[in-house]
């Protein structure tokens, strides 16, 4: 370390002996004598060597080239972190709502046998004017047709294909009757629309009370499918003008209530129906027949859509989360027992749904028996269990409440409109998914993105792409789903979520030690060099 | 032996005999005075389920949580052990339930699960302690492949599986000796009886009680079985909870628990001692006659017997010989055995249920059972590198020899030298050793798995010894906590249907100070910056003469700070002076 003192390449080793002197004339005027001699005492050692000069600087800067050209990039390649190229335009374009303009068209089928060709026409023109003028949602648009002849027999039966079902929304049948009247079938999408001869409309009049009459009773019929999707459509990032008027609000509030209760989508639910008795007895229940005959059909029309899995079990001393004879409306919250009663969620995981059927005497005030508990299943109290049946009808309600079917309606049609309403919100929620994510990915740029998320970014947006062109179907309902699953997967990819919190004190507290003692040296020396160069420069 | 035979007779009547009985659900406790001053309690739940309901998800007396679980893992059976404490063989006799009911402390599990493929049977053993851990708020999910072994000699599935399913089974066997048993995991054991601690006796059932005791084990055993043979198969559910309490420790008031000395005027004295006098006494043993009731000990009565039960059950026992006077509450009829040292209690439905032993003088006690085989296990070797184990098994019958199956599972950082393993009898090296399985560690993927079959002779004694490495664990393998050790599960000793556990062990390894890394970086980042400081010199300074060479005079640099400072002063004061100036 001695050597330090004998440095000749300092700038002040090479100051001029001018300079030098200045220092120690100035110095003279308040130091002590022997200061000023040591200063003065120093012989200049011999000039250095060109070779040497050179040599000193090309070490200098071969260290320098090393750190920059070698060290530098592997630093940067070794703390890199990897991010996956994600088309965020893309994503942000799904989340506004550009990219995918949801439009239900609905194909509605007018039968009408015993009218002439002409006349079929003629009605079909008119009530679709009559309905275009009564739309004021573009989204949700109906288009009537007229039934092929070879269909016609097979509707007429009541029983229609699947692929005509596939295509066809609701087949509306002309018949000739005694009066004006409309009739939904129970149990296949089809409406029944009786008229009397002398409302035939002619063919020169451009609109017909017939047609106004079906209008209006398709309107009447879509209405709730109408204002679930507005409100779907509304309550997501979509551009507003793409939403219709804002419903009233007993409708707003009816919706809002539809959401917060139908249960998240899924292709397999769990059903779990217990019994809980508060004392000892009954201590069993005709269960397995029960849901046989009364439970299993609804399931079987419903396996279009989900699948159901069903497990049953019986509790005793179980006593609710409130007592008393007479439950308040605002106890009904409280009712379920949860850190007492075993109702975990079935480990499979599917959604599970809790029908409670509690076997003790109580009432909620008002009269009622039975509640529902928004996305988590339904409460029967009812101290008999010997007959089922009662109990069964409403945890079937109850059931189709959950899963979000309309209210109104034959149950062809709700399951069908359930379909619709399900892709919608599917579609839109994948949609809402990319844009967290593309933000999340521009808001953290120190996140890393593994290849996984990029490739679940791209299986969302292909399946999207399919589910919004073909909006409607039961195909839609698929690729709406694997988009759903796809997104929220990539959303919620565990490697993601560990670099964030990796702070920037802990990479200081590593990198100072070694860098502070090797970059001092390394700095002061180019520096001095510089200086030394610069001076040669200017003596030259 | 004989003793033995008829002890486990009576177990088989008192546990599987209600097996038979036409009800799906028993329930019944065992209550046994064990010396000195300790009371065994024995609770036993069973119930049955038809197999076409168990597959329908039809569950009543079955747990509904327990029983999906156990379908989505394809396990067939289970047995799930939760302990605490230590069995006092020497005091305490042969073990409750011959040692079948119980794990090694901390939690024990073992299940055997249904798989084509070895790793299809790894994912579900995986699944299936993932969700038990979740349902009895447990730390099973820790189970992972280095705590996981596959025995081979030590047990036995149930016979009443069907062939087909036999061939497809595969044991798997895991076992958490550091996991802590409390309260918590009581409360979802508590949920799955049918009665769920609200009447018969999981009512006496009580975490304060139950996690006081000196020991305590906790079982959940779930089997197939098929009484009327192959084609009407069950599936049974037993659930036990043996506590072996401390009466006088139980009886201490709850708000004031701290023991106080007894009265004077209480205080029973040896008067045969020689220095027996007015001030000075030595104790008698009052243990056998000790005077309790289920409310002290269980802090209330019972609350009524299940009502899920048979006609004529009898949920009650205590063993106690019949001379020994014992008071109940109304309604309880009382039933007593043949042997003279059993009597069991029909209970009324609806009213609370209560047992009095006042303090009596008895030459008679209810015999005890000498256990099979006493086994103790321990550390030998010093030092942070090399240890070894030593486990002591003695067979006390005079008359009859022992075979059993010694078994332990070491985690990796345990390596064994198997070639140090000795077995010496009597002192003398004998061989006892007549099968080994050894299935050796890899390091942090699996456990070392050693069975060994051994023969003891009668009245002998086997120590059996083997050397091992500690290894060095890497920075992040350390546990909370590390400076406690790690704790070794205990050794299983399977002697046909009975088993006994030994204690686990507590194994130091050498624990790093772990601000190590910080150090390792400062201290090498010093190392290598020296270095490339000195060669950075080297190369790049010019070496002049010493007389040459600028100097550095502190004098010199001193002086002229201070001139600078003079400088800096003055215009600050002439700058002040303009100002007053002005």
């Amino acid at each position: 370390m001695a050597l330090n003192n004998q440095d000749a390449s300092s700038p002040t080793a090479m100051r001029e002996p001018g300079e030098d002197s200045t220092a120690s004339v100035h110095l003279d005027a308040d130091a002590p004598k022997g200061a000023v001699v040591a200063a003065t005492k120093r012989k200049e050692p011999p000039p250095e060597t060109l070779g040497s000069i050179h040599l000193r600087t090309t070490v200098i800067l071969s260290f320098w080239a090393i750190i920059v050209f070698f060290g530098l990039p592997l630093w940067w390649q070794t703390t890199a972190i990897y991010r996956a190229d994600l088309p965020l335009d893309e994503m942000m374009d799904w989340d506004k709502g550009v990219a995918c303009r949801p439009v239900f068209p609905l194909r509605i089928s007018i039968e009408a046998s015993s009218l002439q060709e002409h006349e079929a026409q003629h009605l079909l023109r008119t009530t679709q004017h009559a309905l275009d003028d009564l739309n004021d949602f573009s989204a949700h648009h109906l288009r009537l047709q007229l039934a092929q002849p070879a269909n016609a027999s097979t509707a007429a039966d009541g029983s229609t294909t699947g692929g005509l079902e596939d295509e066809v929304a609701l087949t509306i049948k002309v018949l000739p009757g005694p009066e004006q009247a409309s009739e939904l079938q129970s149990y296949s999408p089809v409406l029944d629309i009786y008229y009397t001869p002398n409302q035939v409309p002619s063919s020169s009049s451009s609109s017909s009370p017939l047609a106004t009459y079906i209008a209006n009773q398709l309107r009447t019929i879509f209405a709730e499918e109408q204002a679930m999707i507005a409100h779907l459509l509304s309550t997501s990032s979509a551009p507003p003008e793409r939403s219709p008027k804002a419903p009233p609000p007993e409708v707003a509030e009816a919706l809002a209530k539809w959401t917060s209760r139908s249960m998240k989508y899924s292709p397999t639910y769990h059903l779990t129906f217990s019994l809980f008795t508060p004392t000892a007895t009954p201590s069993s229940w005709d269960i397995e027949t029960a849901i046989e005959e009364h439970m299993k059909p609804l399931l079987d029309t419903l396996s279009s859509i989900s699948n159901f899995t069903i497990d049953t079990q019986v509790q005793l001393y179980a006593s609710p989360g409130v007592s008393g004879a007479l439950l308040k409306k605002e106890d009904l919250s409280g009712f379920i027992n949860a850190a007492e009663w075993p109702l975990s969620p079935s480990i499979g995981g599917a959604p599970t749904i809790n029908f409670i059927l509690y076997a003790g005497d109580m009432e909620v005030e008002g009269g009622g028996r039975s509640w529902l508990i928004p996305q988590w299943g339904g409460v029967v109290v009812q101290a008999n269990v010997t007959d089922l049946r009662p109990t069964m009808l409403i945890f079937s309600n109850q059931l189709l409440a959950l899963l979000g079917a309309p209210e109104a309606g034959s149950l062809p049609l709700r399951l069908m409109t359930l379909i619709r309403v399900r892709s919608a919100g599917l579609l839109l929620k994948a949609s809402g998914t990319l844009g967290s994510l593309a933000r999340l990915t521009r808001a953290l740029p120190s996140i890393s993105i593994p290849q996984s998320v990029a490739e679940g970014v791209y299986t969302t947006i292909e399946h999207l792409r399919k589910a919004c062109d073909g909006l409607g179907g039961k195909e839609a309902l698929r690729n709406a789903r694997i988009a759903e699953e796809a997104a929220e997967k990539a959303f919620f990819e565990k490697s993601m979520v560990g670099q964030v919190y990796f702070p920037d004190e802990h990479k200081v507290a590593v990198y100072l030690p070694l860098l502070g003692p090797i970059g001092v040296p390394l700095v002061m020396g180019l520096l001095k060099d510089f200086k030394a160069w610069k001076k040669r420069r200017s003596a030259i | 032996m004989p003793q033995l035979i008829k002890y486990l007779l009576l177990l088989i009547c008192l546990g599987f005999g209600i097996v038979s009985a036409s009800s799906d659900y028993s329930e019944q406790l065992l209550l046994r005075p064990l010396h000195p001053s300790s009371l065994l309690a024995s609770f036993n739940f069973q119930s049955n389920a038809s197999w076409e309901s168990f597959e329908q998800q039809n569950f009543r007396y079955f747990p509904r949580s327990l029983g999906q679980i156990l379908q989505f893992a394809n396990t067939r059976e289970l047995h799930l052990r939760f302990s605490l404490g230590r069995w006092d063989a020497e005091n305490w006799g042969a073990r409750p339930w011959g040692g079948a009911r119980e794990g090694g402390t901390g939690v024990e599990l073992w299940a055997w699960v249904e798989a084509d493929t070895d790793e299809e049977a790894d994912g579900r053993w995986l699944t299936l302690t993932n969700a038990l851990s979740g349902l009895f708020c447990a730390s099973l999910n820790f189970i992972d492949s280095t705590r996981t072994t596959r025995p081979v000699m030590s047990f036995q599935p149930s016979n009443d599986h069907s062939n087909a399913t036999l061939a497809n089974l595969h044991l798997l066997h895991g076992t958490l000796p550091r996991e802590v048993v409390c309260t918590e995991n009581l409360t979802p054991f508590l949920k799955l009886l049918p009665c769920k601690g609200k009447a018969g006796i999981s009512s006496l059932l009580d975490g304060h009680k139950l996690f006081d005791a000196s020991w305590q084990s906790m079982s959940i055993d779930v089997r197939p079985i098929c009484p009327e043979g192959p084609g009407d198969c069950q599936i049974q559910i037993t659930q036990t909870i043996d506590m072996v309490l401390d009466i006088q420790r139980s009886k201490r008031p709850r708000d004031n628990p701290i023991p106080r000395p007894v009265p004077e005027h209480e205080l029973r004295c040896d008067t045969t001692k020689p220095y027996h006098s007015g001030d000075t006494c030595y104790p008698l043993d009052i243990a056998q006659d000790e005077n309790w009731s289920m409310t002290e000990i269980f802090g209330h009565a019972m609350k009524g017997s299940c009502p899920l039960m048979d006609e004529g059950a009898t949920p009650v026992c205590i063993n106690v010989p019949h001379a020994r006077d014992v008071f109940t509450s109304g309604g309880a009829v009382e039933r007593k055995d043949e042997s003279g040292f059993m009597r069991c209690f029909e209970l009324a439905a609806e009213q609370d249920f209560e047992v009095v032993l006042p303090s009596q003088d008895l030459p008679e006690r209810a015999p005890l059972e000498q256990p099979l085989l006493y086994a103790e296990r321990s550390f030998t070797g010093y030092g942070q590198e090399r240890g070894g184990v030593q486990a002591i098994l003695t067979n006390p019958s005079t008359t009859e020899a022992v075979d059993f199956v010694y078994m332990e599972s070491l985690p990796w950082f345990m390596k064994v030298y198997l070639h140090t393993l000795k077995a010496k009898i009597n002192g003398v090296d004998g061989d006892v050793i007549q099968e080994m399985y050894y299935r050796p560690a890899q390091d942090r993927k699996r456990g070392t798995q050693l069975e060994i079959r051994m023969r003891i002779p009668q009245n002998s004694t086997v120590v059996l010894n083997y050397d091992f490495e500690k290894a060095i664990l890497r920075y992040t393998e350390y546990p909370p906590d590390a400076n406690r050790g790690f704790d070794i599960a205990a050794a299983v000793i399977t002697i046909g249907n009975v088993s006994i556990r030994t204690t686990s062990l507590l194994l130091s390894l050498p624990t790093p100070d772990f601000s190590m890394p910080y150090n390792v970086i400062i201290l090498t980042s010093t190392v290598m910056a020296l270095a490339f400081g000195m060669v950075f010199n080297l190369l790049v300074r010019r070496f002049v003469g010493a007389d040459e060479a600028e100097q550095w005079d502190i004098r010199a640099i001193r002086l002229r700070l201070l001139a600078q400072l003079r400088t800096i002063i003055g215009r600050f004061k002439k700058e002040q002076k303009v100002v007053k100036t002005e």
